[in-house]
């Protein structure tokens, strides 16, 4: 009698806990979806108004993020130095191309949620940033640089394409 | 009013209040958690911050926890409420009050300098102490849930007044 109420209660436990846990997956399913797949969360996303600067980012976490397909790398040089030579799977936006696009076209290029890492011929290279920065304004709300660009990542032995290779 | 006649023979206030007690002490721990776990159903993700600051799980965890123990606290807070399997919801919200107490002393262990997160969460800064000591009142009140509990489905002979001759009942 004892023993089977114990298993009673114990089976209780289970089935609230699993209907619990069943229900607050299910509620919070985009939530962790996203926290699976390691984006970053709302609250650290939503930018300030008002602070239109990309942040830099190093070239261990660009290749993470290169490798797992978690960012676009947008290459802010011109479509020829894009042509002979560029970093793999990175898209070609020229900077002076980006500043005359409306923003719909844009989006057309990169969708909008997606988190970006803009780079051009390393840290002589103002490109990057300033292309960072049309891209905040266009309402991309993840934008990096990795201002070592090109050169770091080439003398990093790490994939590249284009003709020149 | 027949009540009150019955009880003031039976004795003082105390004992008027006496058969409330144990559905008082059940409907408040239940209310105090669902108050407990609403903010956090409504803000996930500040509340997996409260959890990823206690340092203890890793990042997909804290959300995972986040997600889930506000409806378990929910859930067992109703279910203290209705008064329905008053024992298993008891035993699982004491089990969460001996975690959230460990992650507590943890904390202070650990030197952390963290809001307690238990109740509204990014508001003023709960210290682990008082969340420890307000802890400690909620366990105390889940074992006397689980002794009222316990008492009412002992069986009759043990714990009823002296059973009634079969003769007293009126017949028929």
């Amino acid at each position: 009698m004892l023993k089977n109420s114990w298993l009673g209660t114990v089976a209780e436990i289970a089935l609230i806990v699993t209907i619990s846990a069943l229900v607050g997956i299910f509620w919070n399913r985009t939530l962790l979806a996203d926290a699976w797949r390691g984006k970053p969360t709302q609250q650290a996303e939503a930018a300030p108004q008002g602070e239109a600067l990309p942040m830099p980012i190093g070239l261990m976490q660009v290749k993470e993020m290169h490798d797992a397909k978690q960012a676009v790398l947008v290459d802010a040089r011109n479509l020829d130095s894009f042509a002979q030579e560029h970093i793999a799977g990175a898209i070609p936006l020229p900077l002076e191309e980006a500043r005359k696009h409306p923003v719909s076209l844009l989006n057309d290029i990169i969708p909008p949620d997606s988190m970006i890492i803009t780079y051009c011929n390393g840290f002589s290279c103002r490109d990057s940033m300033d292309l960072g920065e049309v891209l905040i304004k266009a309402g991309y709300r993840s934008v990096y640089v990795f201002e070592g660009g090109l050169p770091e990542w080439r003398d990093a032995g790490y994939p590249i394409a284009g003709v020149g290779r | 009013m027949a009540g009150r006649r019955v009880s003031d023979r039976g004795g003082g206030k105390m004992n008027r209040l006496r058969p409330y007690l144990p559905a008082a002490v059940r409907v408040s721990l239940g209310a105090i958690f669902i108050y407990a776990a609403l903010p956090k159903i409504a803000d996930p993700v500040a509340f997996a911050g409260s959890v990823a600051s206690y340092q203890i799980l890793p990042y997909f965890w804290s959300y995972l926890a986040a997600a889930v123990l506000p409806f378990l606290e929910l859930t067992c807070g109703l279910l203290l409420i209705r008064g329905y399997r008053v024992k298993a919801g008891a035993l699982i919200i004491a089990a969460l009050n001996v975690a959230f107490m460990a992650a507590l002393v943890s904390a202070i262990v650990r030197g952390l300098d963290i809001d307690c997160g238990c109740f509204q969460q990014g508001g003023s800064e709960t210290s682990p102490w008082v969340a420890l000591a307000r802890d400690t009142v909620f366990l105390a009140m889940t074992g006397m849930v689980l002794w009222f509990e316990a008492r009412r489905k002992r069986p009759p002979a043990s714990i009823s007044p002296p059973f009634t001759p079969p003769s007293s009942v009126p017949s028929k």
